[in-house]
């Protein structure tokens, strides 16, 4: 039992030899049992980080420990969603199920599987190649739960659904949360769309980590302020400032108590990322001594 | 049972939302000493919020001493809040006539409101929610 | 804090239970397997009837027009001639296109298709490695082609031993299509082309350039063991003043020379079978060869680890 889902050092990929790099530098520490956001703009590198993880691809450098040991070895442990979903079109539900099952002999939970496809209203003598956007996502969710992940891994699992399946299919994931401890990094490039059900934030931009950590301390070290336009912001770490005529508003890590005539405020979730990501210069917030696990 | 509804744009934290109705819920009557609070499990499935944030108001409430959560069983209330004004209290009979009257009257929703606010102001100055 | 903190215990791994990879290979490609055994079926039809009554009935026509001599008025039965001759070409043409669609199937059905839709990842995410996904789908693939090209190059030789002697249109030996079909080079070609197959669709992870591809190596690969299959085996020579020419029923392989000084060399039939086992030799190679580039072009797409 290891209290890290995912620890990654100084972790790298590129895609072939001359190519450039999707992934640079990486080092970032995933507790057990989390629900974490991996978020960026897209081609920021989060689903190369996710098949890394799910050891669909092999690290260029550093290193990578998933559930204690290699990805590799973690396999029978880790559910992966890719992006569009693959699933076999020629087969019938219950086939994909009897699938997981034949190919996941130990861990597969047969019961699981069925109810989150069952709930879903779906016939199990349906082709998968005549289902919806939201039934394929529920049939993949289901053939990834149905092996008991200890890891789940979901590569953008919401994109394309109407907001009714999101909701219902995102209430399913925190199920698996509750019930099982199961931890989960699902990725997008729409921060709201995650914010509500996760707890863990690794902002990706550029293929290095800008910020890491459980969303109320990101949000806690960081502060929006208003000030006079001379206001010295020097002490602090500035994610981003702008001056307006006489007035200084900026999002910053304060590094000491602020003045008093300083307005202050707390930033929402996505002001942060969107200050991040705005800024590449920003200095990323990946407590890295946290990642030697 | 308490059913949570999450109000996303309203900028009160998740976890405040969940407490607030909670206690809501116990000043109308709607929860009981005794009753059982819905497990994380299905205020998740319910509302796709991160089970964490149902256990902080749980933690939150229970340090109020509001609710107590047995190992096993759930998390139970263990007291009321207020005068516990039910529908059946001459206090909520009242105020039904006079909203009757009020409405009667040709006062609208936002008028009615700020009425009640103000009075609400004048009585209870001091006390937060 | 209960429903968090005591994530379920994990069911007791059962020590025997292994993947049933083999099964799913067969129910994903159940289109291929009934067009593979249709394939063979009708071509074992055809060949029992060329190997008995087509044979029979073209020996029958010809045993009687050899015997009119230079008569004006003979009466054989030319259609039955006709007919084993067609035949044999349409069955010869049928079973040596075999090793070219187990290439195109294995380019782009078995694995270009796979990974182009990201099916292969789906494989990959379950409880066995990317090394198992592609042995196992080459060791099924091998299994069935062997078989089913066992079966048929056993039967084509027959049909075509039933004319040999006795039918004098019937092909030489050395005919490149009877020699392909008629033997284990058959079966080590379909191999070799499934292993090209297999090479494109994971080096061009699309399907229809891995299919291309896998049937263009293919093609490449049969060539180049037709220019040297003459090679593969010692040729005898004959030579000396005038034109000394090759045995009948051998097959000669070069000749030259002046008048003073001509050579041919050939081989005999006696060579075929030496023939057959060193062509069958050198594709195995050859699979052999682009089977473990497969493992290492895997090993490139999923990584050191994740290949263990």
């Amino acid at each position: 039992m290891t209290d890290t889902a995912i620890a990654a050092s100084a972790l790298g990929k590129r895609f072939g030899r001359r190519g450039g790099w999707a992934l640079r530098d990486c080092t970032f520490r995933l507790p057990a049992g989390r629900v974490c956001a991996v978020v960026g703009p897209n081609g920021a590198g989060k689903s190369t980080l996710l098949a890394l993880a799910a050891g669909l691809l092999g690290a260029t450098e550093g290193e990578l420990t998933v559930l204690g040991t290699t990805p590799a070895q973690a396999r029978t442990r880790i559910g992966y969603v890719a992006q569009d979903k693959p699933l076999y079109p020629q087969l019938t539900v219950a086939e994909t199920l009897q699938m997981g099952a034949d190919l996941n002999p130990e861990r597969w939970d047969a019961a699981a599987a069925e109810r989150i496809v069952a709930a879903g209203d779906l016939n199990p003598k349906s082709r998968v190649r005549a289902l919806s956007g939201g039934q394929r996502t529920r049939v993949a969710l289901a053939l990834a739960l149905g092996k008991r992940p200890g890891l789940l891994l979901l590569d953008e699992p919401m994109a394309d659904l109407d907001p009714l399946a999101r909701h219902e299919l995102m209430g399913v994931l925190m199920v698996q949360a509750a019930q099982h401890g199961t931890t989960i990094a699902m990725s997008s490039h729409v921060v709201a769309e995650l914010e509500d059900s996760c707890d863990h934030l690794l902002l990706i931009g550029g293929g290095r980590v800008r910020l890491a950590g459980e969303i109320d301390d990101l949000l806690a070290a960081h502060t929006r302020v208003s000030a006079d336009a001379d206001a010295d912001l020097a002490a602090h770490t500035v994610v981003e400032s702008r001056t307006t005529g006489r007035q200084l508003s900026a999002l910053i890590r304060p590094a000491g108590p602020l003045p008093d005539d300083w307005r202050t405020d707390t930033p929402s979730l996505e002001e942060l990322v969107l200050g991040h990501l705005r800024n590449p210069g920003a200095p990323a917030l990946a407590p890295a001594e946290e990642a030697v696990a | 049972m308490v059913e949570y509804r999450i109000d996303r744009r309203s900028g009160v934290a998740t976890y405040v939302q969940i407490v607030q109705q909670t206690k809501q819920a116990l000043r109308l009557g709607h929860l009981r000493p005794g009753d059982r609070l819905p497990t994380a499990r299905e205020v998740v499935e319910a509302t796709a919020i991160n089970p964490n944030t149902v256990l902080k108001a749980y933690r939150e409430l229970e340090r109020e001493g509001l609710v107590e959560a047995r190992r096993g069983l759930g998390t139970f209330v263990k007291r009321a809040l207020g005068a516990a004004p039910t529908a059946e209290s001459p206090l909520h009979g009242e105020l039904e006539d006079w909203a009757a009257r009020a409405h009667a009257a040709g006062l609208d929703r936002e008028d009615v409101a700020a009425l009640f606010t103000a009075v609400l102001e004048k009585h209870f100055q001091g006390e937060s929610s | 804090m209960t429903a968090l903190s005591a994530p379920a215990p994990a069911p007791a791994p059962a020590a025997t239970a292994r993947p049933h990879l083999t099964r799913w290979v067969l129910r994903l490609h159940r289109p291929a397997l009934y067009v593979w055994t249709a394939l063979v079926l009708l071509s074992t039809v055809l060949l029992l009837l060329l190997h008995g009554p087509f044979a029979d009935a073209a020996a029958e026509g010809w045993r009687r027009f050899d015997s009119c001599g230079f008569n004006t008025v003979c009466r054989y039965d030319q259609s039955a001639i006709l007919r084993y001759k067609d035949w044999y070409n349409y069955a010869t043409l049928a079973v040596a296109a075999v090793p070219f669609l187990t290439a195109a199937w294995a380019g782009g059905a078995l694995f270009g298709k796979e990974l182009e839709s990201g099916t292969a990842q789906l494989s990959w995410a379950q409880s066995s490695t990317p090394v198992r996904w592609l042995s196992v789908r080459l060791a099924t693939a091998a299994v069935l082609v062997t078989a089913g090209t066992g079966l048929l190059a056993w039967l084509h030789h027959l049909a075509w031993a039933a004319g040999r002697g006795r039918i004098d249109s019937a092909k030489d030996w050395y005919d490149m299509g009877t020699f392909l079909t008629g033997g284990p080079t058959l079966g080590a070609l379909s191999l070799a082309g499934l292993a090209a197959g297999a090479l494109a669709g994971l080096l061009w992870r699309r399907t229809l350039p891995a299919l291309a591809f896998g049937t263009l190596l293919t093609g490449v690969i049969g060539g180049t063991a037709q220019l040297l299959l003459p090679h593969l085996w010692p040729t005898l020579g004959r030579s000396g003043h005038g034109y000394p020419t090759s045995p009948a029923g051998s097959w000669t392989v070069s000749q030259g020379g002046n008048t003073a000084l001509y050579h041919v060399t050939y081989h005999p039939y006696s060579h075929y079978w030496p023939l057959q086992l060193t062509a069958t030799a050198l594709l195995l190679t050859v699979t052999a060869v682009l089977t473990l580039a497969c493992f290492v072009v895997l090993r490139r797409l999923t990584g050191r680890a994740a290949a263990r």
